[in-house]
C-alpha cells in the first residue's frame, strides 16, 4: 500500500512538468502556428483571388493569377535574371568561401585573425554595403579610378567599356556587379560553413595519404574535396534558396523597377511591387507561391546531384 | 598555390632539408604577403567609406586618400539636413533591434530549455514544426501576413512598428541554438534544485539560465546584428518616413531624399548605419564566427 502514493506523486510530478514544458514553449509555437504554418494555407487561398487590400476577397479567379505571370514578360525577364544570378554566384561563392576555409583551416600564425577579416564584408547592413558599392563602381568611384591607375583601361575600352562606366547603372554589367558584390560579401559566411566541415576530417586520414606519397593539391582533390560533400550540399543548398531570393541589393540599386531597364528585376522584387505598390495581394500571393515551388525544384535538382540525403 | 593546400604539416614533409627549408620559408612569406593583402582587401571600401565622408563633393571622386581639405561638412549636412534626421532612423532601429533581442532571449531561452530538458506529450512534433519554419520562404508569408496585419491596424501608424517587432519576435535559430546549449549542461545541477524543492520555473532561472550565458550572449549578438540589418519585413511594412530603420532610410535618401550622387554625406550615413555593428564585432567577434557556424551546422 506504501507505493500507491509515490506512483500518485509521480504521476503529479510528470503532469506538472508537461504543463511547465507546454507553458515554456506556448508563446513561440503560437507565433509558428500562425504566423509561418497557417499563412502558407491563407497564402494558397489568397492567390486564387482578386483580392482587394481593405476589402478582402473580390473576385474568383482560380488559375488567372498564375496566368497572368505567365503572359507578363517582366515576370519572365525577373525570372531570368534570378537564375542567372543564382547560377553565377552560387558557385562562384561556393569556390572562394571553401578557398578561404582552407587556408584558416591552416595551423598559420594570425588563424583568428585572418579568418576575422575574411568575415568582415559579412557583418554590414545589405542596404549600408549596397550603398558603398554603388559608390565604388560609379562613374567616378574607387573602381574606376584604381582600373586608370594601374592602366587598365585600354584593356576595359577593348571590352567596349569607357574609363567613366556606370558599373551598376548599365544594363549590361548591373546585375554582375552586385553578383560580384554579393560574392564578396557572402564568401566569409560560406567560409565559416565549410570551415565547421572541414574540422570534422580527421588528421588520419592526410597522414595516410602522406605515407602514401600524396603532395598537398592531391590531398586536397583527391581527400578533402570528395570527404566535403555533405559541406558542399548544405552551403549549396542554403545558397541557392538565398540566390533565389535576391532582393534587398536589387531594390536598393535599381529602386522598384530594378533599373536600369530591368536589368536588376528579380522574382522577389517584382513580388514585392504587386504587393506594395500595386497592391494586388492576389497576384503577389500566385507570385510567391511559384518562387516556393521553385525553391523546391532547385533544392530537391541538388539532393540528386550531390547524390541522395547526407546523414543530417 | 600552396595556401590552397591542407597543409595539414605532416603533408609537407616529403620537400624537406636545407634547400627545401630555404624554397619553403620564401614561399611562406609569399603566401602571408598574399593572405595580407587580400585581408586589406576586405577593409578598403569600409576604409574608403569613412575617408569620404570627410571630403567635399569634386573631391569624393578623386583618387586622395587623405581629404583635401579634410571638413566635417559632410557630416554637419547629414546629422542636420537630413529629413527624417538620421538621429531619428537611429533610435527607430535600436529600439526594434533592442525589443526583438530581449524577446528572443525570454522566448528563445524558455522554449529551448523546455524542448532540451521538460517531458510533455508531442515535444518532438513541436520541435519538428520549430525546425520546419526554417523552410518556409519570408515570401510566401509576407501576403497573407500582410492582410492579416492591416486587418487589424498594424501597416498603419505605430502599428507598423509592432508589426516588424512582432514577426521578428522569435525565431528558430534562437530557439535552436540555446535548446543545443542547454543540452550540453549536466543534468546534476538542476536535479539538486529540484530536491530542494524548486519548481521548474524557478530551476529554469536560477539555475539554468545563469549557466547559459554564452549561449545567450551568442544568441543576442546575431539577433541584434540581423534585426539591425533587416531590410525585407521594414521595407514592406514602414511606410510613414519618420518610422524608418537607417538601411530603409538610406534606400529612401537615394531615391527621394536628394542624396543619390551628393557621396560624402552619403558615406557618412553608412558609417553611421554600420557603426554600432562594427563595435560589437570588434569586442565580441568570437560569438559571430562561433554562431554562425553553430547556425550552419544545425542541419
Amino acid at each position: 500500500m506504501a507505493v500507491a502514493p509515490a506512483v500518485k506523486s509521480q504521476r503529479i510530478g510528470e503532469r506538472s512538468e508537461a504543463l511547465a514544458g507546454y507553458a515554456f514553449v506556448a508563446v513561440p509555437m503560437v507565433f509558428f502556428l500562425v504566423l509561418q504554418i497557417g499563412v502558407l494555407f491563407y497564402a494558397a487561398y489568397i492567390s486564387l483571388w482578386d483580392w482587394n487590400i481593405r476589402s478582402g476577397p473580390e473576385e474568383f479567379f482560380g488559375l488567372r493569377n498564375f496566368e497572368r505571370m505567365l503572359s507578363d514578360s517582366i515576370f519572365h525577364t525577373a525570372v531570368r535574371n534570378t537564375l542567372y544570378y543564382t547560377l553565377l554566384w552560387v558557385p562562384l561563392t561556393m569556390a572562394l568561401g571553401l578557398f578561404l576555409a582552407v587556408i584558416v583551416n591552416q595551423k598559420i600564425r594570425g588563424q583568428t585573425f585572418f579568418r576575422a577579416a575574411f568575415y568582415f564584408p559579412a557583418i554590414a547592413s545589405s542596404a549600408a554595403i549596397t550603398v558603398l558599392w554603388i559608390f565604388v563602381v560609379s562613374p567616378g568611384g574607387l573602381f574606376n579610378e584604381i582600373r586608370e591607375v594601374l592602366g587598365l583601361n585600354p584593356l576595359f575600352e577593348a571590352l567596349g567599356y569607357r574609363p567613366n562606366h556606370n558599373w551598376i547603372g548599365d544594363y549590361r554589367t548591373a546585375l554582375n556587379s552586385v553578383i560580384i558584390l554579393n560574392t564578396w560579401t557572402t564568401s566569409g559566411t560560406f567560409m565559416l560553413f565549410y570551415l565547421a566541415s572541414l574540422q570534422s576530417i580527421s588528421n588520419e586520414v592526410y597522414e595516410a595519404a602522406a605515407i602514401d606519397g600524396a603532395g598537398p593539391w592531391q590531398a586536397f582533390w583527391r581527400i578533402t574535396f570528395p570527404l566535403l560533400k555533405p559541406g558542399h550540399f548544405f552551403v549549396a543548398t542554403v545558397g541557392v534558396i538565398g540566390g533565389l531570393q535576391l532582393f534587398d541589393q536589387a531594390r536598393i540599386a535599381g529602386g522598384e523597377n530594378g533599373a536600369p531597364a530591368y536589368a536588376l528585376m528579380t522574382v522577389v522584387l517584382y513580388l514585392y511591387n504587386a504587393l506594395v505598390p500595386q497592391l494586388s495581394p492576389g497576384y503577389a500571393a500566385a507570385v510567391g507561391l511559384v518562387l516556393f515551388v521553385i525553391i523546391m525544384v532547385a533544392t530537391l535538382i541538388q539532393r540528386r546531384l550531390f547524390g541522395g540525403a547526407p546523414s543530417w | 598555390m600552396t595556401a590552397s593546400a591542407p597543409a595539414k604539416p605532416a603533408v609537407v614533409t616529403a620537400d624537406a632539408g636545407p634547400a627545401g627549408d630555404r624554397g619553403r620559408g620564401l614561399r611562406r612569406v609569399i603566401a602571408y604577403a598574399l593572405l595580407i593583402s587580400y585581408s586589406l582587401l576586405m577593409f578598403v571600401p569600409f576604409a574608403w567609406t569613412v575617408i569620404t565622408s570627410f571630403k567635399t563633393l569634386p573631391d569624393s571622386t578623386r583618387l586622395t586618400f587623405i581629404p583635401q581639405p579634410i571638413t566635417l561638412e559632410a557630416w554637419e549636412y547629414a546629422l542636420t539636413n537630413l529629413e527624417p534626421s538620421i538621429l531619428v532612423l537611429f533610435w527607430n532601429s535600436l529600439m526594434i533591434a533592442t525589443i526583438v533581442t530581449v524577446s528572443n532571449l525570454v522566448l528563445g531561452s524558455l522554449a529551448g530549455y523546455a524542448f532540451a530538458r521538460l517531458r510533455f506529450p508531442g515535444r518532438e512534433a513541436l520541435f519538428v514544426v520549430v525546425l520546419a519554419t526554417l523552410m518556409i520562404p519570408d515570401q510566401l508569408r509576407v501576403v497573407p501576413i500582410y492582410i492579416l496585419f492591416s486587418d487589424i491596424g498594424l501597416t498603419i501608424g505605430i502599428g507598423q512598428y509592432i508589426a516588424v517587432i512582432v514577426i521578428m519576435a522569435i525565431s528558430a535559430t534562437s530557439i535552436f541554438l540555446l535548446r543545443q546549449y542547454f543540452l550540453t549542461i549536466p543534468r546534476d545541477l538542476e536535479e539538486a534544485a529540484r530536491i530542494d524543492g524548486a519548481g521548474f520555473f524557478t530551476t529554469f532561472w536560477r539555475v539554468m539560465l545563469p549557466l547559459a550565458t554564452p549561449a545567450l550572449a551568442a544568441v543576442a549578438i546575431l539577433q541584434f546584428q540581423g534585426t539591425w540589418n533587416s531590410f525585407f519585413w521594414p521595407i514592406v511594412f514602414l511606410k510613414n518616413v519618420g518610422h524608418l530603420t537607417l538601411p530603409i532610410g538610406l534606400t529612401f535618401f537615394r531615391e527621394a531624399g536628394g542624396l543619390s550622387n551628393n557621396w560624402p554625406p552619403l558615406m557618412a550615413t553608412v558609417v553611421v548605419a554600420t557603426i554600432p555593428i562594427l563595435v560589437l564585432y570588434i569586442f565580441f567577434q568570437r560569438y559571430f564566427v562561433e554562431g554562425i557556424a553553430a547556425a550552419g551546422v544545425k542541419g
